[in-house]
């Protein structure tokens, strides 16, 4: 077994990371289909799955994106098969066509949406709540406070949604699914559910929304909808009794509701206070729909509420609509009017700690006068470390040719344009050329005219970057607007491209939109992980795959004029941007360069584990000359040497990739003479 | 009462092996029949990004993060990355074990920052209430056979620390998990780590 949650050990006590007693529950509930797409906190929960699949007898795949990885999940439901289905926050909101329309008239076998948000956002562009999205399609969700719960949630989310035949949404939070806890294993379900199909099974036309099921006096998916709605009361109902929902007793007249991550802080900070027993707690595991009958009783006994929630106030506004219902007046405190807490960033121990504290009229923890001093002094000492680029990251290259192409191209068209290039970013690692360096200081203008900037380093190269697949679409409505100031490229990776690049790529082509995109292939879906994408050549499960290239679709999408080039060829990749805007430029066309190369972490892994010692370059400090053109490279194995003015090479950081040595003008980096070079490692 | 817990920091820099570190601490708390939660957050995949790992350890934990002073030890797999957690998360008479050995944010490289003299971090750290012992642990694993085990060098010189004080686990107990955790070709060099690791910090008390 390649992965511990796949043994049959009923009662084997282990740590497991929230994502993995995800993927524990699945298997316990006796899985047959999992597919997802990566995103960061969700995606180990199907790298887990995906390595157990083979010898536990399911289906795990990688889809191209989570609106395609829903749709092949609810086929595989619609034959009755047990599926699993995992997104980040930011993937929910491309499933949501098929998500609020496969509700009307369910699915026969059990369908678990796993949804990973992110509060804080560690590693998101939002903080979205995707709760409210599952409540606004009208179905169940469990929330875990704990690992212990996060499997134990999934696995009974299967048999909810068998019971009543509709999908049941399963929240996660950073904190969940990136936080590790022990986990004590259930037993495996052996059986499986028959795979069949029959187009009226239990009612009519059921899986074709336009069918003419008729029910209530409607026909068609106002009837279907009408079925789903009947299906929410008994769902309403029945949450009542789940137990994950409870209510544990208070001394005082004091209550809190508390739910997921909540809940776990508001037990530890009354641990911290020495207030366990005092206040009244509603355990909340389903947010959605709320156990009214539990919540009532709760309601009878307190005389005011404090809600803590990770997220936006989900369950704190059903809490004002159901004491308003009963018309029973309670102060309420949370995020929305009495502000207890942040409605932006995580919960985090502290503020809960606080919160709670402040609640129950307790002292919370202080920390001294005189430390608080001490710190502020410390703390004068300490450097911010903004996030880099792998040494040796090809991506560098790509962002080193464009650099200088830009610059080549504006000057060379100084007449014609105000040389204001505009480059959008997406989403992946490369999404780290618009970090910017956290210890620059910025001032905004106010003017409404074209301005430029200059970029010393890699990581000040993007100027816009929003969504995954956004890029190459702003791209065109800037063209389209009529900018006219500099060259419009857009920049995207090799799973980004499939994700989400391809329509807007016809779209260029139809609209005739003069843009230039390049795509960085480095063959993996590098940023979540490196789960193999379309261009890796393996599948989820390690089977071999067809590995496609993206210069093929991009001409076979009706783009006339493509390059390909290796990043690790500075001129190369520099000649090749510079022909391609220019290309764009003169000819009014949409022009793509693919970058490919693959991504350096994965190669150097591997040269490591084969026990491959690997080249190291270093500088001449008798030659170096204090260009700092290698600095400007933005490899994080180049430092700069502030004293004597000189560059020099960390050799443990650096992996050999020579791409320092052909920025320096007088040939001060050279390969250290030991070793395998990275890029003839296969 | 939650005062029998013990809390951990763990701080560093992706790819310095701070989540096996995490796991090897958090496996021998298991094995004493308590409740373990390890707090991460990952960054991105790349190496190189500041990372840390909260631990909890007791007989009833919930959450997985520690508050401001909290953490009775403190592993720092990288000087800056020890100053960073241990400012925050440092509780007065607590442990520390630190690596010296440097790695530059990019900040640094590119001019826009100082990092800082790493006795001056060593300095702060003590202020700030910690037993250190310092050593370039990286070093000092390439010696017992891969730099690669710096993370179980400087769990071998906390093995060391732990002698005689309160924690939930003993030095056997945290050989016991680097075994079931470490894979088998790297193993030797990992027990030699832990072994020189342990040496050094033993040194290091004895000279006071
Ligand atoms: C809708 C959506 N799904 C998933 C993610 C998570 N995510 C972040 S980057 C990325 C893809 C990175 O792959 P690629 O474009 O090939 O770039 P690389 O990181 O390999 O350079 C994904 C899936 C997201 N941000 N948004
Ligand atoms: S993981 Fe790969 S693509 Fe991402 S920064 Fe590192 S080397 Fe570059
Ligand atoms: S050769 Fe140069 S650019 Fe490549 S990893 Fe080493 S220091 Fe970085």
């Amino acid at each position: 077994m390649k992965h511990i949650v796949g043994l049959d050990e009923p009662g084997k006590r282990v740590i497991l990371q929230g994502n993995e007693a995800f993927a524990r529950g699945a298997v316990e509930a006796g899985v047959q289909v999992a597919t997802g797409y990566p995103g960061t906190p969700s995606s180990e929960i199907m790298e887990t799955l995906s390595l157990v699949a083979k010898d536990l007898g399911f289906h795990a795949e990688w889809s191209v994106n989570e609106k395609v990885a829903l749709d092949v999940a609810v086929g595989s439901a619609m034959v009755g098969a047990r599926t699993i289905v995992t997104m980040k926050n930011a993937g929910t909101n491309w499933v949501m066509d098929m998500f609020s329309t496969v509700v009307y008239r369910g699915l026969p076998g059990p369908l678990v949406i796993v949804s990973a948000d992110d509060p804080d956002a560690f590693y998101s562009s939002t903080e979205e709540d995707t709760r409210f999205l599952a409540k606004g399609v009208g179905v169940m969700i469990l929330e875990p406070s704990t690992q212990q719960e996060a499997k134990d949630m999934t696995k009974a989310a299967f048999e909810y949604s068998e019971r009543f035949e509709l999908p049941v949404f399963v929240r996660s939070v950073t904190r969940i699914s990136h936080s590790s806890g022990d986990v004590t294993f259930g037993e495996m379900r052996k059986d499986r559910n028959p795979v069949f199909f029959d187009r009226h099974y239990k009612l009519p036309f059921r899986f074709n929304v336009y069918g003419p099921f008729k029910y209530k006096g409607k026909a068609g998916p106002t009837a279907k909808h009408a079925w789903q709605l009947e299906r929410l009361e008994e769902i309403k109902d029945f949450v009542n009794s789940v137990p994950f929902n409870r209510i544990e007793e208070g001394e005082s007249d004091l209550g809190i509701i508390a739910s997921g991550m909540g809940y776990s802080y508001v037990k530890d900070a009354l641990m911290k206070l020495g207030a366990e027993g005092k206040p009244w707690i509603l355990k909340v595991g389903t947010p959605f729909p709320l156990p009214e009958n539990l919540l009532k009783e709760f309601v009878s006994k307190v005389s005011k509420i404090l809600v803590v929630e990770e997220g936006d106030p989900f369950i704190e506004e059903q809490v004002y609509v159901f004491l308003k219902d009963f018309a029973l007046e309670k102060p309420v405190f949370g995020k929305l009017k009495n502000r207890a807490l942040l409605r932006y960033g995580e919960l985090g121990i502290t503020q809960v700690v606080n919160a709670v504290a402040n609640y129950l009229g307790i002292h919370p923890p202080e920390v001294p006068e005189e430390r608080r001093k001490l710190k502020e002094e410390l703390v004068k000492i300490l450097a911010p470390r903004s996030s880099a680029l792998c040494p040796g990251c090809q991506h560098l290259g790509t962002y080193w040719g464009l650099r200088f192409a830009l610059l080549k191209l504006t000057a060379k068209y100084k007449q014609e344009w105000k040389g204001v290039w505009i480059v959008n970013g997406d989403i992946g690692c490369y999404e780290q050329g618009g970090y910017g360096i956290f210890a620059k200081e910025i001032t905004p203008s106010e003017d409404k005219a074209s301005k430029r900037y200059m970029i010393s380093n890699p990581y000040e190269i993007l100027d816009t970057n929003y969504i995954m697949g956004g890029g190459i679409g702003v791209a065109q409505g800037q063209y389209q607007a009529g900018y006219r100031d500099g060259p419009i490229v857009a920049v995207a990776g090799d799973s980004t491209f499939f994700h989400a690049c391809m329509p807007a790529v016809a779209n260029a082509v139809y609209n005739k939109a003069a843009i230039t995109f390049i795509v960085m292939d480095n063959s993996w879906t590098a940023m979540t992980g490196h789960q193999p994408s379309p261009t890796s050549g393996v599948t989820a499960m390690m089977e071999p795959a067809k590995k496609m290239r993206i210069e093929d679709i991009a001409k076979a999408l009706g783009v006339e004029h493509v390059w390909t080039v290796d990043p690790y060829n500075l001129k190369e990749t520099e000649e090749a941007i510079l022909q391609a805007m220019e290309t764009a430029y003169l000819k009014k066309v949409p022009t793509l360069v693919v970058a490919r190369r693959e991504c350096a972490l994965q190669v150097t892994r591997r040269a490591l584990r084969s026990g491959v010692e690997l080249e190291r370059f270093v500088v001449d400090q008798d030659k170096c000359i204090g260009c700092t053109l290698c600095v400007q490279l933005g490899c994080p194995a180049v430092g700069w040497d502030k004293k004597r003015k000189k560059a020099f090479i960390d050799p443990v950081l650096c992996v050999g990739c020579g791409l320092c040595a052909q920025t320096c003008p007088v040939k001060a980096i050279r390969p250290s003479g030991k070793g395998v070079k990275l890029y003839e490692v296969k | 009462m939650g005062g029998k817990n013990y809390y951990l920091m763990i701080a560093g820099v992706g790819g310095q092996g701070s989540v096996l570190l995490s796991r090897i601490i958090g496996d021998a708390a298991l094995r004493k029949g308590l409740s373990v939660r390890i707090g991460e957050t990952f960054g991105a995949a790349q190496r190189g990004g500041a990372v840390h790992s909260h631990v909890r350890i007791g007989e009833e934990v919930y959450g997985p993060l520690l508050m401001e002073d909290e953490a009775g030890a403190l592993l720092a797999l990288e000087p800056l990355e020890g100053l960073r957690r241990g400012l925050t998360y440092l509780k007065p008479d607590s442990i520390v074990v630190i690596n010296t050995r440097k790695v530059f944010p990019i900040d640094v490289n590119v001019g826009a920052a100082e990092y800082p003299d790493v006795d001056a971090i060593i300095d702060a750290l003590k202020k700030l209430g910690g037993s250190v012992v310092a050593h370039d642990f990286t070093e000092l694993a390439g010696k017992a056979g891969t730099t690669r085990s710096m993370n179980v060098a400087v769990l071998g010189a906390y093995a060391r620390l732990i002698e005689g004080r309160e924690t939930p686990f003993t030095k056997e107990d945290l050989l016991e998990a680097v075994k079931g955790r470490v894979p088998r070709r790297w193993l030797e060099a990992n027990l030699k780590a832990f072994q020189l690791g342990y040496e050094v910090a033993d040194k290091a008390l004895k000279e006071g």
